[in-house]
């Protein structure tokens, strides 16, 4: 089978070069043929993008740019749509992960960006959506528009599928042109939703392109990163650190760095009957995407005290993965991702004979490990479904572990009682984390929320103040003036 | 690859009869099996030789299953020898006759002999597991396999000592299943009629043997083979989904 | 079995021709058991994989102890105190580094000399050599430096020299030797990690001179060349190593060891590359999968398994972080597992640990 991916506007009779990406799955093989644009070819849609947002985009105004956007998920949340069923048929192919998991993942994630959501998404940020559109009366006198980059470069990275969607429709919102670079671990759904955009609004045709090259290809990005006005990035820091080193001075480089994320579970959530839907909730946020986000799981810290142990909640964990494996299984591991597995359950195993009380389940048959361990360090696991518990008594013995890493922090699910929940939110917020969530949810943040702690919409767009002076001041010029 | 391969099996009461067949049935589906026994070696000795010739593993550890202490050496030795333990079945209960003739009637019966069969079949239980399940859990998988009767569901004969203590085994081992379920370990009974030849049947008549086959649909008297096979089913991964049952392997004497 | 008598039979076995492969099993389940009931940590390992005496049945059972279990644990059958050396690992958690204890190196060197004398001097007695790495007083506990001092003690002539001073290569003292070798025809060998032959290369380059060093001379080189100023392909790097020196690429032998083992893999030069590997016959090498631990066919990928029986103090059955696949005569060796790019954005392991010691120093 052959999928052509990426969106491009009419730059006129171009050959485009293509890359052909191969995937296998269960015997079947993908041939993913992805646009690789030369430089010329790259000025040209960059003047096209520019010059068409310029025109379309931004005289649209805010509500309709939602509309559109919402019919378009629409399409992708049907599932009897041609995009719909390629989605479900192509993305569990390229990424690996099971059919399932991804449709269910698909409906809750596309389900974020509906209308209702993405007005909340903008009055998130903006407080008055009309911001976007014209001048707008501020409380401190004067007035003021938000005005998003004439062009927005997103270099996308990782095998979770659609993920790409979050930073391309906020460029959307914000007016902008948009160009995306798609990841080689999921080229598909951003170009998908590209044509799936046009088709139910023609008039973006030229507003956004979506194109594919090597990540890291010096030449290209040196030239290509010349274009925008802002450079979001994904990636790991020694991705991004080679990627700002290409980047003009000039241009705003929004980094988003790879994070670990982790659980923290009260002792109010483990007498013998909530325990166990605690443990539930915990391994799937585990098994989504099998660790590979950055809102994923590692580590889940247990408070001592309740009827079952941590050390119990940890078997509980391990056989919640166990089913889950039955329900979702794990998608296969490369041959890498195997090994570098193995080795890290066994150096576990190994480590547990010396050190203090320390437990590893999962044999050589489950495609999971679970690592009990009293005084565990804070570490991210070799993901892929291994995670580690570790108890604790008070909360405030675990952040001295979490301290160090301030800026490798996201998500912390939670599972603790109300007035535990703002308290531990004070202190792992302190630590560094900017995301508390439920347990179960970890891996599905609301729509609206600050990834990494920042704006989605307010980081992108520049606001034009007219002072109040310049008010007053006019009038001195009016026509009218008596 | 056979069904129990690099698997190991722990029968108690596993040198005569019931327990000694199933510990072949799993010896020759690969399994490495622990005989367990409480005085007689010989027997033992054999039914290992047995195992060992179907193509499985096996060696005896003389244990009184009544006792804590004994109990914890033997798992003790198995971990020693083998690692880990898949299958416990719980075969073992203290002798007792079955003879519809000379059985004791309620009135002759003292709360000791209600204790007695209470301790061989619940608290001999209750030792094993209590040993047998930290290694289960290590595992996340595991099954046990209790051995009860049919008189429980049917007291053809009221051996009231004996059925209520396998009664009350049939209790425990719902319970555990249900607590145990979260850890992927599996509690399950097997219920056999009258199994003969054993040594505990030995004295039963031939009369009462024909009143049982005239009642049974599939015409004839249990062997211990024929309780080999539903025990490996509710070991093996073919039941991996069936927990807290008792399974009555009688020839359909008792449906329930 | 008493520690002299394994040690004693193992030196028989390291001198003999070959072994059969009941042989070969035997010794590894004397082995195993041995390893088994005089260490602890070993046999915790193999009691949670259900690996134990009585259900290991042939050498393919003894569970294969990864490579990083050195640093985390000691893995002895005598006290760590009693040893006549201990290798350490290069690769370190947490600044801890792993040790390779050994009672007696009397079966280390027999095996090393052993092999060496067979894949790389052949016919030759003795050979003028070069050694570009530091010597075993500047370096006790690397297994490296043993080896080449032993080789330089047994199969190098009187003139044989090191040249490597302070970690910079004695380019005047080489060009020397090499010019030596040039001039009176006597084949010369040079020795050393990979990484100062590309140290070499630069050198070489930086004063444009190269060699033609007569028949007879060979190069040995080992271990890996990344992380160094410039990545090289296999194949220009041995391109280049005979360029320079003027030595066929199968006079070039690379050597495969792990400080975890106690003999070394060779290959039979590198026409091609990647070259196919093999040990000798007290080693034995399985390419498995790393999900089920069975072999993987001829032809595929799978993850290296050594079994050294002239371990003989520590696991006989290394699972190494490398990458290979079973070829006629061998194996090759196709690259390391090293730290896997994370697939998402959720943070890899190396980059966390980098990152890690960023901020806690």
């Amino acid at each position: 089978m052959r999928e052509r991916v990426g969106y491009l506007p009419d730059i006129g009779d171009e050959v485009i070069e293509s890359k052909i990406l191969t995937f296998t799955r269960k015997g079947v093989t993908l041939e993913v043929e992805a646009p690789l644009l030369t430089r010329k070819q790259m000025q040209q849609v960059s003047e096209k993008v520019k010059r068409a947002s310029a025109e379309v985009l931004k005289n649209m105004t805010i509500m309709e740019i939602i509309t559109i956007i919402d019919t378009a998920i629409e399409v992708l949340l049907d599932r009897n749509s041609t995009y719909r069923k390629k989605a479900e048929k192509f993305l569990p192919i390229v990424t690996g992960y099971d059919e399932e998991m991804i449709r269910l993942g698909l409906t809750s994630f596309l389900k974020k960006f509906r209308k209702y959501e993405l007005q909340r998404f903008v009055v998130e940020d903006l407080g008055n959506p009309l911001l976007l559109d014209d001048f707008q009366p501020r409380i401190k006198r004067g007035f003021s528009k938000a005005v998003g980059p004439e062009l927005i470069l997103h270099v996308w990275a990782g095998n979770v599928p659609a993920l790409p969607l979050w930073s391309l429709l906020s460029g959307l919102l914000v007016k902008s042109g948009n160009i995306g670079k798609v990841s080689s671990a999921e080229p598909l759904f951003a170009g998908w939703f590209a044509q799936v955009l046009v088709e139910v609004a023609p008039v973006l045709k030229d507003c956004l392109a979506v194109v594919w090259w090597k990540g890291g290809d010096e030449e290209r990005e040196k030239e290509f990163f010349t274009y925008p006005d802002v450079v979001v990035g994904y990636g790991s820091n020694q991705s991004l650190e080679s990627m700002s080193r290409r980047i003009p001075v000039t241009t705003r480089f929004l980094p988003f760095g790879h994070k670990v994320s982790f659980g923290v579970i009260s002792n109010t959530a483990l007498d013998s009957r909530k325990a166990l839907i605690t443990a539930h909730h915990a391994a799937f946020d585990i098994i989504q995407f099998d660790q590979q986000g950055c809102y994923s799981p590692h580590l889940f810290y247990v408070q001592k005290g309740g009827n079952i142990s941590p050390e119990a909640f940890a078997q509980y964990l391990a056989l919640e993965l166990e089913s889950y494996q039955k329900r979702y299984p794990r998608r296969t591991l490369s041959l890498e991702e195997m090994t570098a597995a193995i080795h890290w359950r066994n150096q576990e195993e190994i480590s547990s004979y010396t050190g203090p009380t320390k437990l590893v389940l999962g044999q050589t048959e489950n495609h999971w490990t679970v690592v009990y361990e009293e005084g565990g360090l804070f570490s991210p696991t070799c993901s892929n479904r291994a995670v580690k518990v570790i108890p604790f008594e008070t909360v405030d013995d675990i952040l001295p572990n979490l301290k160090p890493y301030r800026s490798f922090l996201q998500s912390a699910g939670v599972a603790a009682a109300p007035r535990e929940l703002f308290q531990w939110a004070e202190k792992l917020g302190n630590v560094g984390v900017t995301r508390i969530t439920s347990i179960g949810k970890m891996t599905s943040p609301e729509s609206g929320w600050h990834h990494d702690g920042r704006f989605n919409l307010l980081d992108l767009v520049q606001m034009i103040d007219i002072e109040h002076s310049a008010e007053e001041y006019a009038e001195n010029f009016a026509a009218y003036i008596d | 690859m056979k069904k129990f391969e690099n698997k190991t099996v722990l029968v108690t009461g596993s040198s005569r009869g019931i327990g000694a067949a199933i510990a072949r049935g799993f010896a020759a589906e690969g399994a490495t099996v622990i005989v367990n026994y409480v005085q007689n070696q010989g027997a033992a000795e054999e039914t290992v030789a047995s195992c060992i010739e179907r193509g499985g593993e096996a060696w005896a550890i003389q244990a009184d299953v009544t006792s804590e202490s004994d109990v914890i050496r033997m798992m003790e030795e198995i971990e020693l020898e083998v690692g880990n333990i898949d299958v416990v079945v719980n075969n073992a209960f203290k002798p007792y006759v079955f003879n519809p003739d000379t059985r004791k009637m309620f009135s002759q019966l003292t709360w000791g002999d209600y204790q007695d069969q209470i301790d061989g079949a619940v608290k001999s239980t209750y030792y094993v597991c209590q040993q047998a399940i930290p290694l289960m859990k290590k595992q996340t998988k595991g099954s046990i396999v209790n051995m009860v009767t049919n008189l429980v569901e049917r007291p053809l004969i009221p051996y009231h000592d004996y059925t209520t203590a396998k009664s009350a085994l049939i209790g425990f081992s719902r319970n555990l299943a249900v607590e145990l379920g979260a850890f992927g370990i599996r509690v399950n009974c097997i219920a056999p009629g009258l199994v003969y030849p054993t040594d505990a049947s030995r004295q039963t008549r031939e009369e009462i043997k024909e009143m049982i086959i005239a009642q049974t649909p599939l015409r004839r008297i249990a062997q211990p083979e024929d309780i080999v096979g539903p025990v490996l089913f509710l070991s093996s991964e073919w039941s991996q989904f069936v927990t807290g049952q008792t399974l009555y392997v009688d020839g359909g004497l008792v449906m329930s | 079995m008493e520690q002299q008598k394994i040690i004693q039979y193992l030196l028989t076995i390291v001198q003999s021709d070959s072994l059969s492969e009941d042989e070969f099993n035997q010794n590894a389940l004397q082995l195993f058991a041995y390893q088994y009931t005089n260490n602890l940590p070993f046999r915790k390992f193999c009691q949670q994989k259900g690996k134990t005496i009585r259900t290991v049945k042939t050498w393919k059972d003894i569970p294969a102890v990864p490579i990083n279990a050195f640093k985390e644990v000691p893995l002895t059958c005598t006290p760590p105190a009693e040893a006549e050396r201990y290798f350490m690992t290069s690769g370190t958690t947490q600044g801890v580094k792993g040790k390779h204890y050994h009672p007696t190196l009397e079966v280390w060197n027999l095996s090393m000399k052993t092999y060496f004398k067979q894949r790389f001097m052949k016919e030759t007695e003795k050979i003028r050599m070069g050694v570009l790495f530091p010597t075993e007083n500047e370096m006790p506990n690397s297994s490296l430096a043993c080896y080449l001092a032993l080789a330089k003690q047994e199969f190098g002539t009187e003139e044989s020299h090191y040249l490597l001073g302070e970690n910079r290569i004695e380019i005047e003292r080489l060009i020397q030797e090499l010019e030596h070798a040039e001039r009176s025809g006597e084949p010369y060998a040079l020795l050393g990690a990979s990484y100062s032959f590309v140290h070499l290369f630069e050198e070489l380059r930086n004063i444009g001179r190269s060699f033609q060093l007569p028949p007879g001379s060979r190069i040995l080189d080992t271990g890996g060349y990344k992380n160094q100023s410039k990545e090289w392909e296999l194949d220009d790097f041995y391109h280049e190593l005979s360029r320079v020196l003027g030595v066929p690429r199968k006079d070039c032998i690379n050597m495969y060891g792990m400080t975890e083992l106690s003999s070394q893999l060779y290959d039979s030069g590198n026409e091609r590359v990647p070259s196919v590997k093999s040990g000798p016959h007290w080693l034995k090498t399985r390419i498995i999968d790393p999900l089920t631990d069975e072999d993987v066919a001829e032809g595929e990928r799978g993850v290296i398994v050594h079994c050294d029986l002239a371990n003989f103090n520590s696991v006989t059955t290394i699972l190494t972080e490398d990458l290979g696949m079973k070829v006629d005569g061998g194996f090759l060796l196709l690259g390391r597992v090293q730290g896997t790019e994370a697939k998402g954005c959720s943070i890899a392991v190396e980059e966390f640990i980098k990152a890690a010691k960023g901020a806690t120093q």
